[in-house]
């Protein structure tokens, strides 16, 4: 029996020695790595670490210096627009148009893709049904993470980007973010984001790549990271407390969305 | 690999609908934009109206009348029948006094034999009505004080029946009447073309450009010069939108007249708009955020607010200034329009400007490509 393991194997997203160059300064130098489908995929790494250029890189926003990208076998470099069509994107820091409705702006959007899902039902879905009539400048800022994720899922894409998607957020609007995100994975889409936060990572990642000046130094799932560690004799400061600092606030506070 | 296209032609056509859509509504429910485009250049027109409306179509004459005869007071009444003239009777040192401080147009003095009969010839006696005007303002005094001569003349020739003076008054004054607002319109709605594609663009392209909007459309398969266009559409609706307000009003308050047609006109303004859009998506093109677009866009409509020739025409010039400003995009907008609105010249009598502002279109539009970028 012939079996087309390259095909089955491949994953959704395969990045291949993925290079970037700004003048002198080698920002991404050759990052290779493949995402499967349904999967949320983290890249961790410090600031200037690289993540956000080697993601707009994949998202076709920033141009490829060496090495590709391919997403649903289409290669990023030579068909950016049909990459672009089916992927969401949300952006560190993107501004909606002003003077426009949630629901207009998406609407707007809506009329820039081939494939694409009701404004309506995409507020509901990120529980911002009753603003559908309000501007971006009167939520709150969990409300424009959503939003921001809203918009990203007008087309329907086969892979969603999010770049520090929490970054700012209060607790309760953090952990509501990482119930969509979850939501979003269990409706069968694949998931590249980047965070700062280690908690985030571990609840939402089912794989991990850890850049650093410009290279992944480490890529597997979270626990294989932390069993890897414990291996090499790694020893914490001090004993884990069975619950955390933001387990306490989030008993005392409620789980309630405060915006 | 073929590159597939990124979206067949009825998409882009849906998308660039959608922008433009967006767009306007984005324009139109910015209320300080409105503000800007819409009330500056009506109240400018208010203010010229109003202001010449007085000055030139009513005429103040002080006017002294030492006769006590009937046929001198016919005459006086007949002088105060003519809606051009407003009549303040007063002594003459007063009247003399409110000439020269340019409360009244025109001094008359009346003297004491006006249609007195001669006893010894049984004549009326022969008799000079005397009329001063300003010497400082002679573009006023001397058009009414022919006005009043005609007047005088007339009221001569119909002394033996009832006097016939209507007839003469209206001639001089409407023909020697350069009606201000006629000049001003035009050149105030070439400005407001101006400052709509320079500032609105400049300042609402840059807004989206630093807030990242921009960068979020860049995200989708739509190429973000879809929404240059959409930009550039709606802008040139409004300025044809605003420019058919500000005219109709000018019209129907002021009863300006349109002498050429309007078709040639709304070339003009479309023209006109092109050229200043092109300047607008140049600067907001090529800066980084307002605090570098605002000295650009100032410095470059400035001088052409000045010295296009919107306020006051440019032969005061000295002669240097009026050959470099000959040239510049905004004289030949508000020439164009002007001699179009005033002289009724046609598109192809002021081919010249047109040509004008095409040059200016493919300059800047070619430096607004060269310049601009998209972060």
């Amino acid at each position: 029996m012939r079996m087309y393991t390259g095909s089955i194997m491949a994953g959704i997203i395969e990045v291949k020695k993925l290079k970037k160059t700004y003048k002198d300064v080698e920002a991404v130098k050759g990052v290779s790595f493949s995402v499967k489908k349904g999967e949320v995929f983290g890249i961790l790494g410090p600031n200037g670490a690289g993540k956000t250029t080697t993601l707009e890189m994949m998202e076709g926003l920033k141009d490829i210096d060496g090495g590709s990208a391919t997403i649903n076998g289409v290669n990023v470099a030579k068909d950016p627009y049909a990459v672009k069509e089916m992927i969401g994107i949300q952006l560190q820091s993107s501004s909606f148009f002003e003077k426009l409705s949630l629901v207009e702006i998406l609407r707007l959007f809506s009329d820039l893709y081939v494939e694409t899902k009701d404004a309506l039902e995409l507020l509901r879905e990120v529980d911002l049904e009753e603003k559908a009539k309000a501007q971006v400048k009167q939520l709150s800022g969990g409300q424009k993470q959503r939003f921001s994720i809203a918009s990203a899922l007008v087309n329907d894409p086969v892979a969603l980007f999010l770049d520090e998607p929490t970054t700012g957020l209060d607790p309760q609007a953090r952990r509501n973010l990482w119930d969509l995100v979850k939501q979003i994975q269990s409706a069968g889409k694949t998931v590249v984001l980047t965070t700062h936060y280690m908690d985030e990572a571990e609840y939402l990642c089912d794989r991990i790549a850890i850049m650093d000046q410009g290279q992944i130094i480490a890529l597997d799932t979270p626990k294989n990271l932390i069993e890897a560690l414990l291996k090499r004799g790694f020893k914490p400061r001090k004993t884990v407390e069975p619950a955390t600092l933001e387990d306490v606030f989030i008993d005392l506070t409620g789980k309630e969305l405060r915006d | 690999m073929a590159t597939t296209p990124p979206s067949s032609a009825k998409r882009k056509w849906l998308a660039l609908r959608s922008l433009t859509v967006a767009s306007i509504k984005m324009y139109v429910r910015n209320v300080s934009g409105m503000f800007f485009s819409l009330f500056i250049p009506l109240a400018l027109i208010l203010i010229f109206g109003f202001l010449f409306k007085t000055n030139t179509t009513t005429t103040k004459i002080g006017l002294t009348n030492y006769s006590k005869s009937e046929i001198s007071q016919k005459f006086v009444d007949g002088l105060k029948g003519i809606d051009a003239f407003k009549i303040e009777e007063s002594d003459e040192g007063e009247a003399a006094g409110k000439l020269g401080k340019g409360n009244i147009d025109l001094q008359i003095v009346v003297p004491e034999d006006f249609g007195v009969v001669d006893p010894a010839t049984r004549q009326l006696k022969a008799v000079k009505v005397q009329s001063y005007y300003n010497e400082a303002r002679p573009q006023v005094g001397q058009p009414i004080s022919l006005v009043v001569a005609q007047i005088v003349s007339g009221f001569n020739q119909g002394i033996t029946q009832a006097p016939v003076i209507i007839g003469y008054e209206s001639k001089g004054v409407k023909t020697n009447n350069l009606n201000a607002i006629d000049f001003f319109l035009p050149g105030i709605l070439a400005m407001s073309i101006m400052q709509l594609g320079i500032f609105s663009v400049a300042f609402g392209f840059i807004s989206y450009k630093t807030s990242g909007a921009l960068r979020r459309l860049q995200a989708t398969p739509v190429h973000p010069f879809s929404f240059v266009v959409a930009q550039g559409i709606t802008r040139v609706i409004l300025s044809l939108v605003q420019v058919a307000l500000l005219l109709g009003l000018g019209v129907f308050l002021f009863q300006v007249k349109l002498v050429g047609s309007i078709f040639d006109l709304m070339v003009m303004v479309l023209l006109g708009s092109a050229v200043f859009l092109g300047f607008g998506f140049a600067i907001a093109g090529w800066a980084r955020d307002e605090t570098q677009a605002a000295p650009v866009a100032q410095l470059i409509q400035f001088p052409m607010l000045f010295l296009s020739g919107v306020f006051f025409p440019r032969d005061g010039l000295p002669a240097w200034l009026l050959k470099v400003t000959d040239y510049f995009p905004l004289t030949y907008l508000v020439d164009g329009m002007r001699r179009i609105s005033t002289e009724g010249a046609s598109l192809w009598t002021v081919r010249g400007d047109v040509l004008g502002l095409v040059i200016w279109g493919i300059i800047v539009y070619f430096v607004a490509v060269r310049v601009f970028k998209w972060e």
